[in-house]
Formats: C-alpha cells, structure tokens, sequence
C-alpha cells in the first residue's frame, strides 16, 4: 500500500490516472469504458477507506498531510491534509462517484468516453477542494472543478442545458473571482508570504478588514451552497443536469459551500463572522421556510427534491452559525446525511426517469403496484430525508436545532416548522406519486428497480439505516475538530483545550442511545443546554 | 539655447511671407488680364491635353520610384562615410561591404522577380 | 572633430543578426530556387528562429549596455525575445498549411516574418527612443506588408490600408512624442532620461508631459489600448489567420516591451503622472474589450476584441509598477502567446480555403466530431478567461496580485468583474463546440500536421505554465526586475 503521508495524493490523483487510461480506450467499447471507470472510482474508494480507519479522533490537528513547494515565490505550497470535517466529506465523494457511474450506466446513451472523463475530472476536483490545506490550492481545485461540472450539465442534460449550465457556471464564477480579490488581498495584507490555511488563521486582522474579507468569501460560498438569495441557479442546474449529475451537485457540491464556511469564511475571519452572524441565521431561516414552500408546490419532482435542498441546506448553515457544539457536529452530520438522502432521490428520480422520461408528479399515480421494491426504497429515502428518528436524517437536523436552542428558541422554533413542512411536500409527493390509482396507461407496463440499480441503491440504504442508529463513530471523529473550529471561531488563538473526549455528552449519549428511544434523547438534549463549556457568548 | 535666439529666422520668415504675398498681390491687382481658349486650358508642357487627368499609371512607375530612393539614400549615405573613410580604416570598408551586400541582396532578389522588365 | 568609435559587441546583437541573415538568405533561395526548392523556406525559418532562441539564451542573466548605450543586453530584452521567437515560430508552423491552401504561399511571406522578428527584438533591446523607434518601424512596415498578403482578398487589401494608415498616424504620434521629451529632457536615451527626471528640478515640464502623453497615444495605439483601439477588430479579421495570430502575439508582446522599457525604464520618476492616465486606460480597455466581444458572431473578431482587453490586463501589471508587476506583465504576455496563437490555430484547422464560414456558431458540433481539437480549443478558452488549472489563470494571479500589492484594489475588483464578463463569451465557444446541435455539415478539420503540432505545443505549454508555473516565474522573477531600468 501507498505511505500514509502521499495517501491523500494518491486518493485525489488516481482518477487522472483513470483519465490516462480513458483517453487510449477508443470511444465506441462502451462497455469497457464503463467497466474502467467504475473499477477506477472503486479503486479510489477503497483507498480513501483507511483514511476512516486510521483516522486519530483525538486530536484536532490535521493529518495524513503532505507538503511539497510549489511555487516558492509566492510562499505556495502543495500542501494536502484533513481533519474530522473534511474526512468525512472525502469519503462521501469517493463513495458517491461508484454509485454514480452505475447510475449512468444505461442512462448516458451518447459520448460515453467524454462523460467518464468529464466524471473522473470532477471526482478529482472535488477531492481537491476537501484536502486542499493551501489557498492557492483550494482556489485552483474550485475553480477546475467548475469545467466537468459545467459541461456535465451542459452536453448530457436536458432541454434547457446551456441556459442552466451558463447560469451554473458564471454565478459561481461571479462569486469566487470577488474572493480571488480577498485571498489577494489577504497574502498582502498579513505579510506572512504565505498561503498556508493554517498559518493564516493565526493572523488576526484588524475588524474592518475582517469584515470586508468576511464578505467577500462568504458571498462566494453562499451562492455555493446556495443561501437564500443566491439559490436561483440551483433548480436550474439540478433539473437540466443528468442524474449523476444532480447527484454530485446534490451531494457534494453544495458541500464544498459549506466548507468553505467551515474551513476559510469562519475560522480566517472570526470578528468578520460574528458581524454578519444574526444576518446569515436570518437568510439560513428564510431558506428553511422559503424552499420547504416552493418545494411544496413544484409539480416537477426533480425540481421539488431541488428546492428542499435548498431548505436543508438552510438548516446545516444555521446549525454551523449555532457555533456551538451541537450546532456544528449536527451541521455536519446533516451534511453528509443530506448527501445521502438527496443523492438517493436523485437516482431514485433517475429510475423513474429513465422508464417513464417524465418527472411531472402528476403523471405518475398509483406506481406502487408495479414497483413495489422501487417503492419501499423510496419510502426510506423519504423518510430519511424528512428526518424520522432511527434514519440518518434525525441525528443531525435534531443537533441542530438543539443547537438553535441554545442560541436564540426562536430560530429553533422556526426552524421545526421547516422539518414539518418537509415532511408535508415530501409525504404529499409520495403519496401522489406512489398511492392512489394506477390510471395512467402508460404506467402499466413500467418495470421494478433491476439488479443493478438495487446494487447502488443497497449501500447507500445501509448508510442511511445505519447512521441513524449509530451515530457514534462518525461523531466522534468529528469532536475534536469541530472543538478547534468552535475555538477559532471565537478568535481564540490558543487552541482549544481538548484532551478528554467526554466532553461532548451529547453526540456520546446518542451515539450509545439506541433507536426509538426519543425521549431519552430529549433528555439529553436538556443536559447539555445547560452545559455551559460550549455556550457561546456573543457580544451583540 | 534661448528662444530669442531664433529671433533673425523669425524676421527673415515674416520678410519671406510679406515679400512673396506682396508681389502677387500688386501684380494680381496692376496687371492686365486677357483669356482665351488656349489660356484656360491646363498646362501640359506645351502639348495639347488628351483625355482625363486621372488616369492610372502602370504600377511598375512606382515600383521604380520606390527602387529610386533606396539607391538615392544609399548614396547619401556613403558620402559621410568617404568624408571620414581613413579615420575609420579597415573597419569602416567592411561595415561598407556589408551594407551594400545587404543592399545587392535586396537588388539581385528584384531583378530576379523581374521588378526591372518593363514590359 | 574627434571620431571614435562605439564599442561593438557582435555577440550583443547576434539573435538580430542571426535572424536578418536568415531572411537575406530566405530571399536569395526565393529567388533561385525552383518550386521544389521553396517548400524549404519554412523549414529554414525556423532553423533560423532556433538559432536566434540559442544566441538568446546565452545573453541570460547578463546587465550591461552596448554600442554607445543604444542596446541593452539583459535578461529583460532575452525574455521577450524568448516570447517573439516562440511568436514567430508559432506563426511559421500555422502558416506552413495555411499558405498553401489560401494560395498566398509567396517567399517574401517567411522573409517578412523573420524581418518583422527583428524589429520587435530591437525594440525589446532598445534603450535608445530612436532605437526602439526603428523597430518599430522595421516591424510595423512588415507587418503592414503581412496583413495585405491575400492580395485577392478585399478584406485583407481593406486590412493592410487601415492597418497602414493608422499605423502611420501613431507613429508620428510616437515620434513627436520622443522629440518633445528630447526637448524637454535633453538626450534620447533611457539611462539619460531617468538621470535626468530623478533630479527635483525639472526645466520643462509642461513639454514633458505632452511628450509623455504623446507617447502614451503612440504605444497606445500599437498594443491596441481603448480609446486607441479602433483599428483592431477590422484589422484582425481581414489578415489572413496567421498573420491575425503574428499580430496578436508578437506585435503586442513588442510594442509592450518598448512601452514599458520607456515608461518604467526611463520615465519612472514620473510614475504618479502617468500611472492614473494607465489606470483609466486600463478599465477602459478591459471593459470595452469585453462588453464588445461578447456581441461579436465571427470568432476572427471575437478573438480580436478579446486581444483588447487582454492589453487591459496587461496594463494592471504596468499600473502596479513595481517589481512583481512587471514580472508579471513579462509572464502574462509569455501564457497569453500560447493561448492566443492556438486559439488562431484552432480557426486555421477548422478553416477551408477561403475561410467562408468563421462564425462561432459553426463551431457546432466540433468538440464531439473532433475531440482533440475541441479539448484543445476549450483549453484556450478556458485560459483565456483565466480559469485554473491554466496559464492565463496564474498569469491574471500575478498581475492582480502585484496591483493589489500595490495598493490598487479597485482596479483589481475591476479586473476580476471583467474577467467574470469575459468567461460569458470564451463559454459561448464551449458551448457551441459540445453542446450545440451538430447541424447538417459539420466543419472539416484541413490536413495540416503542422498546424497541428503547434496545436499540441500551444495546449501543453498553456496546461504546464498553469500548473507549474515556478519553472518560468522563478528565472523572471529574479532576474528581469533587477535589471529593468
């Protein structure tokens, strides 16, 4: 096996070497061209498999790094590593990308040999972003990554593709060439020749100059992941997009967004953050409601699965704006669980697709009596996705509100309703789409889920089921860092004193708690409200 | 130098200007004038004039014009360079060579692109 | 009077040399060589090139001034006359396909290149205003030569005439300006200037800053700056494509070579008077370049307009001024000759004889039937609108960077606004290429192998610069700043 140190390397490089591969593989072997690329995006999966295992929850640091000059003269450097938040977003990249070939397997008809290479790009692009420890580095893998996205959409989606891939492409642009500007600015300013992330949080700018940087790079990663009124390109792109597409956008994508808060907005510019704090909770609310109603009355289920991203994207910006420990540890579980949940709408919304090439919810009726497994996995996806207590989705919209709680009750208070209207129009959807009578003609002869989408429909059902009833592994590789980031985050230059890990009752309580037994949870809940170590004290 | 220098160029050009517009002007307004038909006509050397005055000349005329002044220029040059040739020695014979080889260069390349057939 | 002679170095001036012997040869072969004979001139222009790169190299890392303080032998002429070779080599491997099927495949064509070389290289090496004048000029008038070559054609008879007229207009602009900074200064040479501006009394002033304007209107008009830009869209449209290319990326890379030896050579002492005028000019080109590009239909125009405000980014690092802003315009102007020249490529391989269909919307389809044209294609246009992996991302990286380091932050959130303009018009390229409907005829790539190795050169220079770009900005860097001015 690879050196721990170049692991990372080799995880975020070998879809190049896949690329390499492609390009000598004549485009009309189609079945080989599939076969490579998914036993390349297997490959990569196994191998960012010990970065979970190896992974040493007890310290915040960041690990698995490699650094390298790159260019000398302006202090950059290559220079990869992760913590307990980006781990966990690698490993939903790598693990996603398999499925999403299978998913395309029958679905990508035409250019086949370009649609791998465009889907390898991306899964390098996106890894990129999550191990990038320099700014340079960050800002090249976010932007490279835009291109097999954009074209992605652009030549596999559906009839309006340019207009969705223009806008997909020149809003995120428009976003991060402004914060081009503030990393600029900001290896000027600090005057450490440098553009080590982890350097640069230690070099505590003055307020006004926080604030504007603040803007700046939050701007960009808000239309990202998207915020409230940056979100307009998002149904575009998902309903345009083919459906690994909108998988990826979906689940990972939208992520980098957020870890752009999370890695640079928040911890580089601390007083910058708590300025615009009340300001993001609003939008992060208004989001809630806003896309949970919109959703409700999409009569395009893609277009509806859309917008309640939006909604749950609401949500995982208001726990991490919580910035306590709850907010933050549910931000990220719902991170990865939305990424679980959506991503698994999106291909459920792709089988359906591709049998009845419609996705007007009131086409279908009554589907249930022909596709009866379809529709079991449909429920739980669903179900997860609403966030019923022993799916993934509860853990984390549950932190989070107990996070909002700790802040302010309103937020919390409003953003429950957010959790019951999505269980309003994803219910509704589903009874629309599933229940009923069977009385269009044309839904007759459509067949069950086949073997080979149960074969990617499978694992991601095991994820679900089990990140619902055992949340403990993946929080607790997540407590240190998330400790550290609360720590910066407060402008704090020591480091956080984290030694003893039951420090976070709650995510340990849960994590041993077993399923249904929700007022236990509740319970616990209250004890760390009163847990005053990670209260936050906001200056207003 | 001090502008005031230039101040017996200015004089002798204002001299110039009066003693030229002067002239015509007195002889425009003394003078008698008679016209007739050849009068009228312009003036081509003595000859009768035929046809249009814009007419199209053979380009080879400006090709020879242009060829003309490179040549013209070449021999301007070559003056000062005789002036001073025994200061300069064997230096200045080679720089010379050089540059009418680079010259001939030009001069062979024409004549075998036939710039200097007339017909 | 007293006669002596100026120290001659001929090893100072061996690129220029080497080059104008070739052409010399070039004509004679021309002239006596059969048919067969002439298929040899490409070839023999680009031994001659090669030659002039190695002469080159050997003059790296020196800093000194020869004959008589007229040429100067650093490391800052050696990088642009790495750029014009790299130009012209380019433009002789786009030509050697090109030729022949437009049918303008003359001697004189090769000759005019290497000649036109020569005079961007002396102004490059010119620390004299009257030296840098005569490249001009030697370039100018070959180059003016060069945009008429389809003798057949109206638009490039059209091309060659504005090019002229223009051309001549700006270059008494330059002139005038060079005699009334003699005026005021006393002396035509760059070491002398600035001697003589570092000093706090200045004798005329109000003549020196007319001449500085004047000469600000003559570059201006060569690097094809706004409001000075008029001639290029026509210009660059009617030239036959690799002329369009030559253009694009030698004469600029030239004209901005002797403008920024002037301006930051010899007038830095003046750097506050002219650098608000750069500024305006900047944004002004930047923003008219792209906002007009974005309406063009035919990608000859396109590409043109895109030139313009390529010029406007350029300037940022010339604003900026110091050190690392002028390292930066040296790498920009490197990254922007790739991109650009095989932009042109791409359009000469996607071209038939005559060029009838050049309209961007012809492109359909092309990425699919085509994919090694196509990724080649998206990869300069990509680069062009300076998004990573790429050069032209790492190029606008420094020059921003140095403006920033300067001071300038608006001009740069005014850079980066017209960057996120132009990503609009180098997409609509990609977009047509691979997600437009193939129509009934695609275009027909032209057999040209050598087209097509210019293609594979221009795309993996612009990927490797964009990923390593240390390897050249490392050598700059050091040397180039310390040696300028």
């Amino acid at each position: 096996m690879v050196a721990e140190s170049s692991l990372l390397t080799w995880v975020v490089f070998t879809p190049l070497i896949g690329v390499a591969i492609l390009l000598f593989v004549k485009p009309e072997r189609e079945e080989l061209l599939r076969w490579i690329t998914l036993a390349v995006t297997l490959f990569v999966f196994f191998l960012s498999l010990p970065l979970f295992f190896k992974f040493n929850s007890d310290t915040y640091l960041m690990q698995f790094t490699q650094k390298i000059p790159w260019i000398p003269g302006y202090g950059i450097f290559y220079s990869v590593g992760i913590d307990g938040i980006s781990l966990f977003l690698v490993l939903l990249t790598t693990f996603l990308m398999p499925i999403c070939i299978l998913s395309s397997w029958r679905y990508i008809t035409e250019k086949i040999k370009q649609y791998m290479i465009a889907m390898l790009l991306l899964e390098m692009g996106m890894l990129g972003v999550f191990v990038a420890l320099d700014l340079f580095l960050f800002y090249i893998f976010w932007e490279a990554m835009l291109i097999p996205m954009y074209l992605l959409i652009g030549v596999w989606g559906g009839p309006r593709k340019i207009y969705a891939a223009i806008k997909f492409f020149l809003y995120t642009m428009a976003g991060s060439l402004l914060m081009l500007v503030a990393i600029l600015f900001l290896y000027f300013k600090s005057g450490m020749n440098t553009f080590d992330i982890l350097k640069l949080y230690e070099a505590g700018f003055p307020l006004e100059l926080q604030i504007w940087m603040f803007l700046a790079f939050a701007v960009a990663f808000a239309i990202k992941v998207p915020m409230f009124p940056f979100h307009t390109w998002l149904p575009d792109a998902h309903v345009e997009a083919p459906t690994a597409g909108s998988v990826i956008l979906a689940a990972v994508l939208l992520k980098m967004g957020i870890y752009g808060f999370l890695r640079l907005a928040i911890p580089l510019f601390p007083q910058g953050s708590l300025y615009f704090t009340p300001l993001i909770i609003y939008l992060a609310i208004i989001g809630i409601i806003y896309g949970a109603l919109v959703a409700m009355v999409q009569p395009d289920v893609k277009k509806l699965v859309a917008y309640s991203s939006v909604s749950h994207l609401g949500f995982v910006m208001l726990g991490i704006y919580a910035l306590n420990m709850n907010g933050i540890e549910g931000g990220v579980y719902q991170m990865l669980s939305h990424g679980l949940s959506t991503g698994a709408l999106f291909l459920l919304v792709g089988i359906i697709y591709e049998r009845r090439h419609t996705r007007l919810i009131a086409d279908f009726g009554g589907m249930q009596k022909r596709m009866p497994i379809f529709g079991a996995i449909f429920l739980i996806v669903v179900m997860s996705s609403i966030g019923l207590p022993g799916l993934n989705g509860f853990v984390g919209e549950f932190l989070i509100l107990v996070g909002a709680f700790q802040v302010k009750k309103i937020y919390a208070i409003v953003a429950a309703v957010g959790v019951i209207l999505s269980a309003c129009y994803m219910l509704w959807m589903f009874q629309r789409m599933m229940f009923g009578k069977l009385d269009k003609p044309e839904n007759e002869e459509v067949s069950d889920i086949n073997k080979r989408e149960l074969a990617y429909m499978l694992p991601v059902l095991v994820l679900i089921v089990l990140m619902g009833v055992y949340p403990s592994p993946f929080l607790r590789r997540m407590d240190a860092s998330v400790a550290h980031f609360i720590a910066l985050s407060q402008g704090k230059k020591e480091v956080y004193a984290f030694e003893d890990k039951a420090v976070n009752p709650v995510s340990h309580l849960l994590g041993k708690s077993k399923v249904g037994k929700s007022d236990g949870r509740m319970r616990d809940a209250q004890f760390t409200m009163h847990d005053a170590g990670f209260r936050v004290k906001r200056n207003r | 130098m001090e502008l005031i220098d230039y101040l017996p160029i200015f004089i002798l050009l204002i001299i110039a200007v009066l003693f030229v517009g002067g002239t015509i002007l007195v002889s425009h307004m003394v003078g008698r004038r008679k016209y007739g038909k050849e009068k009228m006509s312009p003036y081509e050397s003595g000859m009768i004039p035929v046809g249009d005055a814009r007419r199209r000349f053979s380009v080879k005329f400006y090709v020879v014009a242009i060829l003309f002044v490179i040549f013209d220029i070449e021999v301007v040059f070559m003056y000062p360079w005789a002036v001073i040739f025994k200061k300069l020695g064997v230096f200045g014979f080679v720089e010379m060579m050089i540059f009418i080889a680079i010259l001939l260069v030009g001069f062979i390349y024409i004549w075998k692109k036939g710039a200097l057939e007339w017909a | 009077m007293e006669f002596t002679l100026p120290a001659i170095k001929i090893g100072a001036i061996a690129p220029e040399l080497i080059l104008v012997c070739s052409a010399a040869g070039l004509m004679m072969l021309d002239a006596f060589a059969k048919e067969r004979g002439k298929t040899l001139l490409p070839i023999l222009s680009i031994v001659g090139l090669a030659l002039a790169m190695v002469a080159s190299l050997k003059l790296w890392g020196k800093s000194e001034v020869t004959f008589a303080g007229m040429v100067a032998v650093d490391s800052y002429r050696v990088f642009f006359n790495i750029i014009f070779i790299i130009g012209a080599l380019l433009t002789v491997l786009l030509s050697m396909n090109y030729t022949p099927r437009e049918e303008i495949d003359r001697g004189e064509y090769y000759v005019l290149v290497l000649l036109a070389t020569v005079g961007m290289m002396v102004m490059a090496a010119g620390t004299d205003l009257i030296m840098i004048f005569l490249g001009l000029e030697l370039l100018s008038i070959s180059v003016y030569v060069l945009a008429g070559f389809a003798r057949g054609q109206l638009k490039s008879n059209e091309a060659a005439l504005k090019y002229f007229l223009l051309g001549a207009f700006a270059s008494g602009f330059l002139l005038y300006g060079m005699a009334l900074v003699y005026g005021a200064v006393g002396s035509t040479n760059l070491a002398m200037i600035a001697e003589t501006l570092a000093t706090p009394h200045l004798p005329a002033r109000v003549l020196l800053m007319v001449g500085v304007g004047l000469l600000v209107v003559g570059f201006g008009f060569k690097v094809a700056i706004v409001p000075f830009h008029m001639w290029t869209p026509d210009v660059y449209e009617g030239a036959p494509t690799s002329i369009t290319a030559f253009m694009a990326v030698g004469v600029k890379a030239a004209a901005f070579a002797g403008f920024a030896r002037v301006f930051i050579g010899a007038l830095g002492a003046l750097h506050p008077d002219w650098t608000m005028v750069l500024w305006v000019l900047a944004v002004a080109t930047m923003t008219v370049g792209n906002l007009a590009a974005i309406t063009q239909s035919n990608i000859k125009r396109m590409l043109a307009y895109s030139s313009i405000a390529h010029a406007g980014y350029v300037l940022v690092g010339m604003v900026a001024g110091n050190e690392v802003g002028r390292a930066s315009m040296l790498f920009y102007l490197l990254a922007y000759t790739f991109m650009q020249a095989g932009a042109f490529g791409v359009v000469i391989m996607l071209g038939q004889k005559g060029e009838p269909r050049l309209n961007i919307t012809d492109y359909a389809g092309v990425g699919h039937k085509y994919p090694l044209i196509g990724v080649a294609m998206a990869i300069f246009m990509f680069s062009l609108g300076g998004i990573p992996p790429t050069a032209g991302f790492v190029g606008k990286f420094y020059l921003f960077g140095a403006a920033i380091k300067a001071g300038y932050v608006w001009l740069v959130i005014l850079g980066v606004i017209n960057s996120a303009i132009s990503i609009y018009y180098y997409l609509r390229v990609t977009v047509v290429m691979y997600m437009h409907e193939e129509g009934e005829e695609v275009l027909a790539v032209s057999r040209a192998p050598a087209v097509a190795l210019a293609l594979i050169l221009t795309s993996v220079a612009t990927l490797g610069l964009g990923i390593f770009p240390s390897w050249i900005w490392e050598p700059v860097q050091k040397t180039v700043n310390l040696l300028l001015g």
